[in-house]
């Protein structure tokens, strides 16, 4: 069937198709879910050590043992363990940890998560704060040394190992905070000066409207003020540790705690975002309407921000759905640099390492459904931005 | 990275002036990196990091000079020295038992050495010591044959395994591509470090174990690449050619499919063995790779990590190494995957 054949939108139709497609993503999730979670159930067989023992310790009576492997169902075999517990999974009870104090999953799960997701959004945010300007900017001026130093600078980035870049982040933030300090402040200011500089010489060419010039020159004035407060103002990080929102320090203490991590996390996805968008946005560029709004007399500005951005932007929306869901399973080597109680120690250190399986399950299975559900979402975000995609689907 | 903004022939006069202020960086930039590192021993730490750090950028602006100056201005600087800096690292590796290094291994052994000296590139520890006076310098290297050996065979098995797999789910399609689609997704959904520590808690560190769990994690990226490479040329001239003539599947798969996806798959191989070290690194980090004595980069950094303040060296040797290793290995494989891979030429 030819696509311009077909009649373009038909409200009606043009659901159907979003919901047809919502329907397949779902259906996809099914498989995919039963064989992780009975993947996860297998692997833990292949780890040493007994449950029994994790329970009551190293020196009980062996009969002991036995009634307690009894309990656990560790006797019965893997495929009908697996139904069993698929069957209270799905009605929503994972059961309770082996290792004492026995507490439900859920509610070790419901403490942790938050921890995860608080790191794996804050560095989603900061990475998409850096990378949306950095890239804009980079993809307006090909060839430029701010390009060719974006090019340099985020093949840097993407070679740096998390824990690598953890480990200089506090070398830097933590042990020589005024390193950092400076060289922020030192930034602000040349970023300041290369806007005033840029802004005399549009004026000298008479390039510029006078609310024009009445921005660039709140531009250098918010860069200063911005450079200035943040030096003067700059907190001190902790090497380790996690404050709560609900803790003693609310949530100025929260963010303080979260921010170095959250800081080595977005350093590669920046990276990655900034190429994307900054490739995205030159073949933007190009299109004939552009060049329209530039014939037009349209300031750079105007046409970077209004026009260009937005159809330039479904592919890091994409990625930046799917970085979200990888980084909630993803962010272990960060939890344990700056010790925070995230999902990822939980399966790791009290979960694999003390042979607590119900623990490994639940939280293995939540963070995969937590993955596969953003991949669909985003999966069907795109269907709803992008008419073609949807076109096609049907 | 130099994009060509004026091409053409460049004239004369402004040709002279290139070699000798590419050849007065590079004496610069040795004076400054020497400066930074022996001569002013003593003195500020932040000064000699800018030294060294000043060095290193004039250093290499003047050897993009004189490239640019000697073989034209189309050369790519810094994927040479990527070249240079793996051939490197990988006959350091190899040749690692026949250098003459000092004691890395074995901490009874090094029991007259300094401990915790600083890099000094003039002493008999170049890269300097740690806590138990073991030399840093053969433990990068020791660490580079292991790091090299581990990644490089679970390439191998995942370019074997997942790339046949592949060619088999597109060139047969059907009930078995569903198959494979849901497995593959399925391997992508378990968060891959998780997977392979809970792998690595279940078997002894070895170096064979250790590449069969990293395979592990390479074969679904296998799966999908070779499966989309294998799309694209099973619509091609050539395979109906072979099915006309009554060639068997086998022989279509094997001599058709099978060669022409081989390069392209391999042309990942660089950055996919790039990733596979820095996950190699991630475990050995955690301690779940090969232990002390054996030096790798991971162990190494983290046994420096609770110094880090007293002495950043223990960290920051081991870490620029494998830094530089993963940055080579991505550039090389960005320029292999231009010349080889047809759907990343063909736009």
């Amino acid at each position: 069937m030819i696509a311009g054949v077909r009649p373009a939108i038909i409200p009606g139709q043009r659901w159907g198709t979003v919901l047809r497609t919502i329907n397949l993503k779902l259906l996809h999730m099914v498989p995919v879910l039963l064989i992780v979670s009975f993947a996860t159930l297998a692997l833990l067989e292949l780890v040493p050590g007994d449950p029994a023992v994790s329970v009551l310790g190293a020196d009980a009576r062996p009969e002991d043992y036995a009634r307690v492997r009894e309990q656990l169902g560790l006797e019965q075999p893997l495929p009908e363990r697996y139904v069993s517990w698929l069957g209270s999974a799905v009605t929503g009870d994972l059961g309770n940890s082996v290792v004492h104090p026995s507490r439900s999953v859920w509610s070790l799960i419901a403490s942790r998560l938050p921890v995860t997701l608080q790191i794996a959004g804050m560095a989603l945010v900061m990475a998409l704060l850096i990378s949306i300007p950095v890239g804009m900017f980079a993809a307006s001026r090909v060839g430029s040394a701010f390009d060719r130093a974006t090019a340099a600078s985020t093949s840097g980035l993407i070679s740096l190992p998390p824990f690598v870049a953890g480990l200089l982040l506090i070398y830097l933030f933590v042990f020589n905070p005024h390193v950092p300090r400076w060289l922020f402040l030192a930034a602000a200011v040349l970023g300041a000066g290369w806007l005033a500089w840029y802004t005399l010489r549009l004026l000298r060419s008479h390039d510029l409207t006078r609310s024009e010039t009445t921005w660039q020159v709140v531009g250098v004035g918010a860069m200063l003020a911005v450079g200035i407060g943040v030096f003067l103002m700059w907190p001190s990080f902790p090497r380790q540790g996690f404050s709560r929102i609900t803790g003693d320090g609310g949530i100025g203490e929260n963010l303080r705690t979260a921010f170095l991590p959250a800081l080595t996390v977005a350093l590669t996805e920046v990276a990655v975002f900034a190429r994307l968008l900054r490739s995205d946005m030159i073949s933007t560029l190009q299109e004939d309407y552009i060049l329209a709004s530039r014939a037009k007399g349209m300031p750079v500005r105007r046409i970077l921000l209004r026009d260009a951005l937005r159809p330039s932007s479904f592919s890091l929306i994409t990625l930046a759905g799917v970085s979200l869901g990888r980084l909630v399973g993803g962010t272990v080597i960060v939890e344990t640099i700056f010790n925070l109680p995230g999902m990822g120690r939980l399966i790791i250190q009290d979960g694999v390492i003390v042979n607590d399986f119900p623990v490994v399950q639940g939280a293995v299975l939540v963070i995969a459904v937590v993955y596969v559900a953003l991949n669909a979402l985003v999966d069907i975000s795109y269907a709803v931005l992008d008419p073609r995609i949807r076109r096609g689907a049907a | 990275m130099s994009p060509d903004t004026t091409p053409g022939a460049i004239p004369e006069t402004a040709r002279r002036p290139a070699l000798f202020i590419g050849i007065a960086g590079l004496v610069a930039a040795v004076i400054l990196v020497w400066v930074g590192t022996a001569g002013l021993s003593g003195s500020d730490a932040y000064v000699r990091a800018v030294l060294v750090l000043g060095g290193l950028g004039v250093g290499y602006l003047a050897l993009d000079r004189l490239l640019w100056r000697l073989f034209g201005r189309k050369v790519q600087t810094d994927l040479w020295l990527s070249v240079a800096w793996m051939s490197v690292v990988v006959a350091a590796a190899a040749l690692a038992d026949v250098l003459p290094l000092e004691e890395s291994r074995d901490a009874s052994a090094s029991f007259g050495a300094p401990v915790t000296q600083r890099p000094d590139l003039f002493s008999a520890h170049p890269l300097g010591t740690d806590t138990f006076g073991l030399d840093l310098l053969g433990g990068v290297i020791y660490g580079a044959r292991l790091s090299l050996q581990i990644s490089f065979g679970a390439v191998a098995i995942g370019f074997v395994i997942g790339g046949l797999i592949g060619v088999l789910a597109g060139f047969l399609r059907g009930w078995f591509e569903a198959v494979v689609n849901v497995l593959t997704d399925s391997l992508l959904a378990f968060p891959p470090l998780i997977l392979l520590i809970a792998l690595m808690v279940a078997v002894n560190p070895t170096v064979v174990n250790l590449s069969l769990a990293l395979a592990l994690l390479g074969i679904p990226t296998y799966i999908r690449l070779a499966r989309a490479n294998t799309l694209v040329f099973a619509q091609r001239e050539f395979v109906t050619a072979a099915r006309g003539m009554g060639a068997t599947r086998r022989r279509i798969i094997f001599r058709e499919l099978v060669p022409n996806v081989a390069l392209p798959l391999l042309s990942y191989a660089f950055i996919i063995v790039a990733v596979l070290i820095v996950a190699e690194g991630s475990l050995s980090f955690l301690g779940l790779s090969i232990p002390r004595p054996e030096p790798t980069w991971g162990n190494m950094i983290s046994a420096g990590a609770n110094d880090l303040r007293r002495i950043p060296h223990l960290v920051f040797v081991p870490a620029t190494v494998m830094f530089l290793t993963v940055f080579a290995l991505n550039r090389i494989g960005d320029r292999a995957r231009q010349i080889w891979d047809p759907r990343e030429s063909k736009v």
